[in-house]
């Protein structure tokens, strides 16, 4: 990249003399090293510098969200590596509060870290204003630790080492109605009608492009991303190796259990 | 041996820098302790942002710079020890709760009273915790409305960690280690947290000393002498639901009628396995003269004027 | 022996606020005493949180207006993080978790806020020193609060009178704006005639439901009515100054 002389500071949130950042460099380094042996093929290249992310989730498992005006619906693949493996401990979709999911792809340990902040964050929420957290706010949270990696500013603790290898979409109800979000470990986060993330995003994200319109019912988005999620798949999709969740104002978050999920798999 | 000695000479200036309370140092530690009152300087931004003394987690109190805080606080809060001091604390009254065979009956009064000023009648003396649980307010109204809803968040976030609800025995038990780590500091509660969980009806009690119950059977408040006097010799396990109500119901007015701290209505509710209900708001004085009207489990009448004025039990020559 | 830590003072006045069905009053005399010293005749103890929130304290001025400017600052913040203006609920919560955190040092602060609710009803909330807190219909508090409340429970909830024909007991938020008025101003001069910390000033602030027309203002006289909100397509906020004896 660039000559890295001692006399520069080398933290990996300080920025060079060129104005650019160490940390895409030094952290996608790290994380090789650390993950490298491993299966998952994942690779982070963050570029700030250029006001843009490039996140690749080579095999991260396929996600998708889809937003209606009646709530958001979000499908996970799960991939059964063995047959040995209790499919129902795979655990992609996580509630953060009464009204507000979450389905990660990449590396879901990582998550964890997120997901607690964002409920902690969510509980904090609502003692101190007596409302549920909104969901752009819920987000904007979880995003202010994508950057808490590196050295600790000032009595701040860090978090990690490394930054988080895993992109989410939240979903929520609030006063705005029904919202999707998506945030990569870059810490941007935007708002989508439809997005999918993951291996087969490319073609899923075009699909939903085609099949997405404003006045979708909630059903229709259940079907619609089955749909999507059976085209991505390698296996044969069936209700053990997917995952449906839902957020809807009058229900709030729910995991659709094997019977409903069986009744949209066969409605396909 | 040098080097100890400077370390423990530094140590000692620092020692002494920290606890002195006049000077330079002190002045700027003051008003930095100002500045960062709320526990976090920089609180505005970030995802803690808003969220005051709770953003470190654990909630931070703001304590005065006097080497006896607790002493303080007692000098200009405790209108039992001191009449004539300033801030008034609202004080709760009558509380009770108790376990049978169809779950957990939890009554209360409504009035309120700083010094002998009735600040309010309507005050809501039971905590909805969550959907399971239910806490009730003796001793100061704030330190059991802050602490019981902190508590209810902490339960929240125990289901969404866990995957299943809180026991009650737990629930109580992360109430009473939270007042006991601030034991002798001055706070003020006397509870009982109730609810159903997988082992059936449950009720603890939990107070500001640190003691934690668990118990078939509790009245905490000025007017618990009153209350246990109807409700043991009315209580029973085998007490059918609309009983175990108009029980409760007839404690607490026993107990409103009998202490003065303690009046206004009753609010009544009933926790069964699929959670709590709201039975009612009842007035004292109308539960005096008329009683609760056609209700199941009431013996119709007034609880206390009929019996002590009708001829049949005056004794008429 | 050591000398006593002594912050506090108290600073006399009362402060009332009563809730309709869309509209809610909130309302405090403008004396400040310190012992039987008048400091000042016009001190504010009402202040205008946002659009549909008004916050009056009572008790030591100073922890008073400390407080309010702390309130200021966390609804600023509020409203930079999540895009809108704090409901009053949520305010209630908040002024609940601020005076609790002074739990060990506590401001010597009387609070009541009325306003409207996201509803579009008409609320009041009142707290204890410490952040005990409920909804209520009306509420007084202060000096005057042992003269003021008790005529406010028989005028308000009707307690201890036959209620007029068509008024359920106990859930008075349909009086009208008018009505309020009068019961406010007639509590505030009688509370003049009998207690010597209240006088000099009325501060009466009226806060109106989003598409509620002022009516039941029209009363009062021009030049002692002041619009501070800067639009009329939501909440609206409007301010009477009126005399009290100054004996």
């Amino acid at each position: 990249m660039f000559l890295t002389r001692s006399e520069y500071d080398r933290g990996v949130n300080t920025f060079s003399p060129e104005g650019r950042l160490f940390q895409g460099g030094t952290s996608r380094i790290c994380y090789r090293g650390n993950q490298g042996k491993r299966e998952i093929a994942l690779d982070i290249c963050l570029n700030i510098n250029d006001g843009e992310c490039f996140v690749f989730l080579q095999l991260g498992s396929t996600t998708v969200g889809v937003r209606t005006p009646e709530g958001v619906v979000l499908g996970v693949e799960k991939r059964v590596q063995s047959p040995l493996l209790e499919s129902s401990t795979i655990e992609k979709i996580v509630e953060i509060d009464t009204h507000l999911g979450c389905a990660m792809s990449g590396l879901t340990a990582d998550a964890r870290t997120m997901i607690d902040h964002a409920r902690v964050t969510a509980q904090n929420h609502a003692f101190t204003y007596d409302e549920p957290i909104k969901v752009e706010s819920v987000t904007q949270a979880v995003c202010d630790l994508a950057l808490r990696f590196g050295e600790s500013v000032h009595d701040e603790d860090a978090m990690m080492s490394r930054p988080f290898g895993v992109a989410l979409l939240i979903a929520g109800t609030d006063e705005n109605g029904p919202q999707l979000f998506h945030t990569d470990p870059s810490g941007t986060f935007m708002r989508y009608d439809a997005k999918a993330i993951g291996s087969g995003s490319e073609a899923a994200q075009a699909e939903l492009q085609d099949k997405w319109h404003t006045r979708m019912t909630l059903r229709e988005a259940q079907i619609l991303t089955l749909r999507i999620l059976k085209q991505v798949m390698e296996e044969k999709l069936d209700q053990h190796n997917v995952q449906l969740a839902q957020v809807t104002k009058d229900n709030g978050f729910q995991i659709l259990n094997e019977t409903e999920l069986r009744s949209v798999i066969e409605e396909m | 041996m040098l080097r100890t000695r400077i370390a423990f000479l530094s140590r000692v200036t620092a020692l002494v820098r920290k606890f002195s309370n006049t000077g330079y140092d002190s002045e700027l530690r003051n008003a930095h302790d100002e500045l960062e009152e709320d526990g976090c300087s920089g609180a505005m931004w970030g995802s803690s942002a808003g969220f005051g003394n709770l953003c470190k987690g654990l909630p931070r109190f703001n304590l005065p710079t006097v080497p006896d805080p607790a002493a303080f606080l007692r000098l200009h809060t405790d209108d039992r020890a001191d009449p004539s001091c300033r801030i008034k604390i609202q004080h709760g009254t009558t509380t009770l709760a108790f376990r049978f065979r169809g779950g957990v009956i939890v009554a209360v009064d409504s009035r309120a009273t700083a010094g002998s000023y009735i600040a309010s009648g309507t005050v809501r003396k039971v905590i909805e915790i969550n959907k399971f649980l239910l806490g009730t307010m003796a001793g100061g109204a704030a330190d059991c409305q802050y602490w019981e809803t902190y508590l209810g968040m902490q339960c929240r976030l125990y289901e969404l960690r866990n995957r299943e609800r809180i026991s009650v025995a737990a629930a109580s038990k992360y109430l009473a280690n939270l007042v006991y780590s601030y034991k002798g500091m001055g706070l003020s509660m006397g509870t009982m947290i109730c609810g159903w969980d997988k082992t059936g009806p449950a009720v603890y009690y939990v107070d500001n000393d640190g003691t934690r119950l668990k118990g078939d059977l509790f009245s905490v408040g000025s007017g618990s002498t009153f209350a246990y006097g109807v409700l043991d010799q009315g209580y029973h396990w085998d007490l059918t639901d609309s009983e175990a109500q108009e029980l409760g119901r007839r404690s607490i007015y026993a107990a409103g009628h009998r202490d003065a701290f303690s009046g206004n209505t009753i609010n009544l509710y009933h926790i069964k396995e699929d959670g709590w209900k709201f039975i009612g708001n009842y007035d004292v004085t109308k539960m005096h003269y008329d009683g609760p009207g056609d209700i199941p489990g009431a013996t119709g009448g007034g609880y206390g004027y009929d019996v002590r004025t009708s001829s049949s039990t005056v004794v008429v020559p | 022996m050591q000398r006593q830590f002594n912050p506090y003072t108290e600073n006399g006045g009362t402060i009332l606020a009563i809730a309709g069905a869309d509209f809610a009053v909130i309302a405090g005399d403008t004396r400040q005493t310190e012992g039987f010293n008048i400091q000042t005749r016009y001190a504010p103890k009402v202040f205008r949180l946002t659009d549909k929130a008004v916050l009056a304290v009572n008790g030591f001025a100073a922890d008073g207006n400390m407080f309010v400017k702390k309130v200021k600052q966390r609804l600023e913040w509020y409203r930079h993080a999540h895009a809108k203006d704090m409901p009053l609920r949520a305010i209630a919560r908040l002024i609940q978790t601020m005076l609790y955190a002074q739990r060990f040092f506590p401001y010597y602060v009387y609070n009541i806020l009325g306003g409207i609710e996201d509803d579009g009803s008409g609320a009041v909330y009142s707290f204890d020193p410490v952040g005990s807190y409920e909804r209520e219909t009306c509420r007084a508090a202060g000096a005057a609060q042992q003269l003021v409340q008790p005529f406010l429970d028989n005028q308000i909830y009707f307690k201890n009178q036959v209620p007029p024909p068509g008024v359920a007991g106990g859930h008075p938020t349909h009086l009208p704006l008018d009505r309020v008025l009068s019961i406010v101003t007639d509590s505030f001069t009688s509370a003049t005639e009998r207690h010597i910390e209240v006088g000099d000033g009325l501060e009466l602030y009226v806060v109106l439901a989003k598409g509620r027309s002022p009516q039941g203002l029209e009363g009062l006289r021009a030049a002692h009515v002041r619009e501070v909100t800067g639009h009329t397509d939501g909440e609206r906020v409007f301010v009477i100054n009126q005399e009290l004896k100054k004996d």
